[in-house]
């Protein structure tokens, strides 16, 4: 996978831009959570989003596949634009995968169930391909022997590894990480970490929302700063951490470094 | 006799008879050549609406049987004449209606023959001549007259002359009147000492009184109406020409003497009234009773839950019409009484689409309604207690908004909704006895009909009551269990 230099996401129309976001704004009400994002993510990426919560990031993350109703702007995946109500976004989402804060398993289905159930219900796979595949992605998070127990009996951060299983599932292009460890017991971190930097060096396309620096210095190859709905600065990891220019990263980075 | 609201007239056809007809008119026409009217009727059936709680007239005997001064009567005259009938205890005033929504094709219920009655129905010859009588507590000694009900409360039964004469002396002897829906509850609110007097027709007190009801007469029988028989104006006129017929072959024969004295003479054996005598005598028709309740009680229930889900999902759509009309259909059933919906569901609806159905069909469908709103609720409330995140996860995967619904939110919101329903169950098990007043023969309307017969009402509510609550604590701990198991 062809890794991109940052400017790439201030050029233009490009074969390998993935998501492309045009005057994105969001607002509930009265409070306005994003302020005008423009930016691309290109394919083979690990976009990082940092910045001091209440700045729109998680926002800006779950509007990449509507999660959240888009108040203006565009968001456009793969040429699909998912503010055009013509778009069928349940095969847009197909392609995007998303791990959230509280894993959001579903706790009446067993960890395979959970694994297969949007592959046997969205793509025409047969139980027992979708199960193969499905047993294939926990070995890969380290989970195989956990097939066919409850979500209740796992720890958290088994529980994450089997979300992240869970997306991967559908054989996404894009991966979308909304603080995928924050609700995690520190010695958890590391093994859901260790995930999503194998599936880095593996060239998914990935937009993480993290608290994790290390991880985003260590990993991303764009970190992107946000605060008051705005992208503040989008840099290398290096220039980021080694050498911010706002005051606002400056403040954000004195109080979490 | 009762004097009775004046029904309004309806003149819905009777398709299928008409129907009917036709089709004998042309087979007989082009067969045989010779057609005679009499012989259109030979075999013909009818359905014949009744009270139940009419003693002498019609009330069930001990095993469940359908009899009386009137079941017996038509029943000879149906034999004499050649016709077969079916008879449809629904009470007096439903029965009424029932005629005129032409559910049915006549009625026979002790009633009085009136100007008003004769807009609305036909009514045959004078079958029987009654008269109002008034009757007072075996131990009161006080009221020997109309003049020592001054001040006192009299109490009398909707729509029947009794009421009326009751009315019509009210000022001149200065008491007050009191109205039930029949004449168990009018008797129980003398015997409770609430009322001193009823007014009723002679040969119901008469009735009554040879059973050991506790109550006497003091005052002489006002002279009085005629009962007759009726049909909806225009219809079935060849019903009441056979009739008349038939009832004046009984006249001259002797045998209509003999069914009158069968009733009013002075052989009325009186049964065990003691409570495990009336529970025990009782017991297969409370039997037959609460089968029907449980009948009634778990279709509709089922269908509510169908009708639940349906409504609740539209409830917690993110389209504003479909949320409108989950929200009109909860409003309408939750915001009226279940016995208006009854009403209106079995007498008002057929009546102005000009159809019939049957009380059980009816009385499924208010049911079914009414507790589908409220499952409604239920559904709906079990929708929004499952974490958002489920509904985020499922459709960030592609997964479709129902196929989402089906797979993850509602298995997971029915565990929550279980004690909610369990709850709705009883609920709607205690609202089967409300169909009592369409005539279905549920637990309720078994009980009114025991007790028409043998006056013992408090033992016979206090069996009932405590045949509902067995039935009830045993569903509420089998659920309970059941609830236990499936939480896990």
């Amino acid at each position: 996978m062809n890794q991109l230099a940052p400017e790439t996401a201030a050029a233009g129309p490009d074969g390998n831009v993935k998501i492309r976001i045009e005057g994105l704004r969001k607002s509930f009400g009265d409070l306005v959570v994003l302020d005008g994002i423009d930016t691309t993510i290109s394919e083979g990426e690990v976009v990082c989003v940092i910045g001091p919560s209440g700045s729109g990031k998680s926002t800006f993350l779950r509007c990449l596949n509507k999660l959240e109703d888009i108040t203006g702007g565009k968001v456009v995946v793969d040429e699909f634009d998912l503010t055009d109500k013509k778009v069928d976004l349940d095969k847009v989402r197909q392609h995007i995968g998303m791990v959230f804060q509280h894993f959001n398993l579903f706790p009446h289905m067993t960890v395979l169930q959970n694994i297969t159930l949007a592959p046997l219900l969205t793509k025409k796979m047969d139980k027992e391909t979708a199960e193969k595949r499905a047993l294939d992605l926990l070995d890969q998070v380290g989970l195989a022997e956990k097939a066919h127990v409850k979500p209740a009996t796992l720890s958290g951060g088994q529980k994450q590894r089997v979300a992240i299983a869970r997306a991967l599932a559908m054989n996404p292009s894009i991966m979308l990480f909304d603080e995928a460890t924050s609700a995690l017991d520190p010695e958890m971190v590391g093994d859901v970490l260790e995930v999503l930097r194998r599936l880095a060096r593996e060239g998914m396309t990935m937009v993480v929302v993290t608290h994790e620096m290390g991880f985003a210095r260590e990993v991303a190859s764009r970190v992107i700063f946000m605060a008051d709905g705005n992208i503040v600065e989008d840099d290398t990891p290096d220039e980021v951490f080694g050498n911010p220019k706002h005051p606002r990263l400056r403040e954000f980075l004195s109080k979490v470094l | 006799m009762r004097a009775g609201s004046p029904p309004r007239v309806e003149t819905t056809g009777r398709r299928i008879r008409l129907a009917y007809l036709l089709i004998a008119l042309l087979i007989g026409g082009l067969g045989a050549g010779m057609f005679a009217p009499t012989a259109a009727a030979q075999g013909e059936h009818y359905v014949v609406a009744t009270d139940i709680t009419f003693a002498p007239f019609e009330f069930q005997d001990e095993q469940g049987n359908f009899v009386g001064i009137d079941i017996d009567l038509l029943n000879e005259i149906a034999a004499d004449q050649g016709f077969s009938v079916t008879f449809k205890p629904l009470g007096f005033d439903a029965a009424l209606q029932a005629v005129q929504a032409n559910q049915v094709d006549a009625v026979i219920a002790g009633m009085s023959i009136t100007d008003e009655r004769k807009a609305v129905f036909d009514f045959s010859d004078p079958y029987f001549e009654s008269g109002v009588q008034m009757a007072v507590l075996d131990t009161n000694e006080t009221i020997t007259s109309y003049e020592d009900l001054r001040g006192q409360r009299v109490a009398v039964k909707n729509g029947t002359e009794g009421a009326e004469f009751a009315e019509s002396i009210k000022d001149e002897y200065g008491f007050s009147t009191v109205y039930f829906a029949d004449s168990a509850s009018m008797y129980d609110e003398v015997r409770t000492g609430n009322s001193v007097a009823i007014f009723d027709d002679y040969p119901v007190l008469n009735y009554g009184i040879a059973q050991g009801n506790g109550f006497k007469t003091v005052t002489p029988k006002e002279q009085g109406a005629n009962y007759g028989f009726a049909v909806n104006k225009g219809q079935n006129a060849e019903l009441l020409t056979m009739f008349n017929a038939g009832l004046q072959n009984l006249r001259d024969s002797g045998r209509y003497d003999e069914i009158i004295d069968s009733y009013l003479g002075e052989g009325a054996a009186v049964s065990d009234n003691s409570f495990l005598g009336l529970l025990k005598s009782t017991f297969p028709l409370l039997m037959a009773g609460l089968k029907m309740t449980m009948i009634l009680t778990v279709v509709s229930i089922a269908v509510a839950l169908l009708l639940g889900v349906i409504f609740g999902l539209m409830r917690v759509s993110r389209s504003l019409w479909l949320r409108a009309i989950g929200t009109t259909y909860v409003d309408i059933f939750r915001g009226t009484p279940l016995l208006v919906q009854a009403f209106f569901i079995y007498f008002g609806i057929p009546a102005a689409m000009g159809f019939q159905m049957t009380a059980m069909t009816a009385g499924i469908i208010t049911l079914s309604l009414n507790a589908g709103a409220y499952m409604t609720e239920i559904v709906r409330g079990g929708i929004q207690s499952v974490d958002k995140g489920q509904m985020e996860a499922a459709r960030s995967l592609g997964v479709g908004y129902l196929p989402t619904m089906r797979k993850v939110i509602l298995p997971q919101a029915i565990r929550t909704m279980i004690p909610s329903y369990i709850n709705q169950f009883v609920i709607t098990l205690k609202d089967t006895s409300i169909l009592s007043v369409i005539g279905i023969a549920e637990l309720t309307q078994t009980g009114r009909i025991i007790i028409a017969r043998n006056f013992q009402s408090f033992n016979m509510w206090l069996i009932i009551g405590i045949v509902y609550f067995i039935v009830i604590m045993a569903l509420t701990k089998l659920s309970d269990r059941l609830e236990k198991r499936l939480v896990q």
